[in-house]
């Protein structure tokens, strides 16, 4: 009971600290955005790029980190690698859902339409929603629910260099994976300080939401424990 | 600008109500572990 209550103050603890980055994170953030040069084709819009980008790069490693997991757990039984799992695969929903929303409104003013079936479109759009059957074979998947997740993982994780190398393959409407490295120097330092500062904040709430779980299993296995403590005594 | 402001509004709406979903759950994770430590209590 006593580690118990000192594993949920742990997670009180890293929730403060989750919500003090979060806070940090975007005022940091803001003061970047702002002050990165304009862009001189597609202006003030093109400054989407400074967090649709990070958002990107998170629903990959999410989806990686939820494969290895996956891993993990299928293949030695690992009950912390199935939290990985989970908890990164709820991340990846996050950060794609986040994907999905910015990238639609950059494609707006860039190219006049909301959507389009590019290749990293849609595959960012398949990859989205397989992290989404994730959770939901979790939830709903019954028994071998688990395990049904864990291999849709590993699906999910081949999907993710489709996504990246479909720009330089089939050539679409969306740019292509040398934008990064060729970006102008006032525009560099803006966009790899806000992607470490998504990356340290995607940390945090790994962490955070794995302790949440690590906690949650432990207290269902204290309350059956007490229940069964409670139906032997007379 | 309005395209732009909608984007990162939406950006950090998301992981705030995210972060205070796991708020949340850490709070009904403590209510639980209040619950039981009451019914562990000797006479209870």
């Amino acid at each position: 009971m006593l580690s118990m209550m000192s594993s949920s103050r742990k997670s009180g603890a890293a929730f403060l600290v989750g919500l003090l980055l979060t806070m940090q994170g975007f005022f940091v953030v803001t003061f970047l955005v702002a002050n990165a040069p304009l862009e001189k084709t597609m202006g003030a819009v093109q400054k989407i790029f400074y967090f649709h980008v990070p958002c990107a790069w998170l629903l990959m490693l999410s989806t990686f980190a939820c494969a290895g997991g996956s891993l993990a757990y299928l293949f030695r039984g690992s009950e912390r690698g199935d939290r990985l799992a989970l908890s990164s695969a709820e991340l990846g929903v996050l950060f794609g859902l986040c994907v999905m929303v910015t990238g639609p409104l950059w494609a707006r003013a860039a190219w006049g339409v909301f959507w389009t079936w590019d290749v990293r479109l849609t595959s960012s759009l398949l990859l989205w929603l397989m992290l989404i059957a994730y959770g939901l074979a979790r939830r709903y998947g019954g028994e071998g629910g688990r395990r049904l997740a864990a291999a849709l993982a590993l699906f999910a994780a081949a999907d993710v260099p489709l996504v990246y190398l479909s720009v330089n393959v089939w050539r679409g409407l969306h740019p292509n994976t040398k934008t990064v490295s060729s970006l102008a120097p006032g525009m560099r330092w803006p966009f790899f300080l806000s992607l470490a500062i998504f990356s340290a904040l995607w940390g945090v709430l790994l962490v955070l939401r794995m302790r949440v779980e690590r906690t949650q299993a432990r207290l269902v296995e204290l309350a059956i424990t007490v229940e069964d403590a409670e139906g032997r005594s007379p | 600008m309005t395209y732009v402001a909608l984007a990162y509004g939406f950006i950090w709406g998301a992981v705030f109500t995210y972060v205070a979903l796991i708020g949340r759950r850490v709070a009904r994770i403590d209510g639980e572990i209040e619950d039981l430590r009451q019914r562990l209590k000797p006479g209870a």
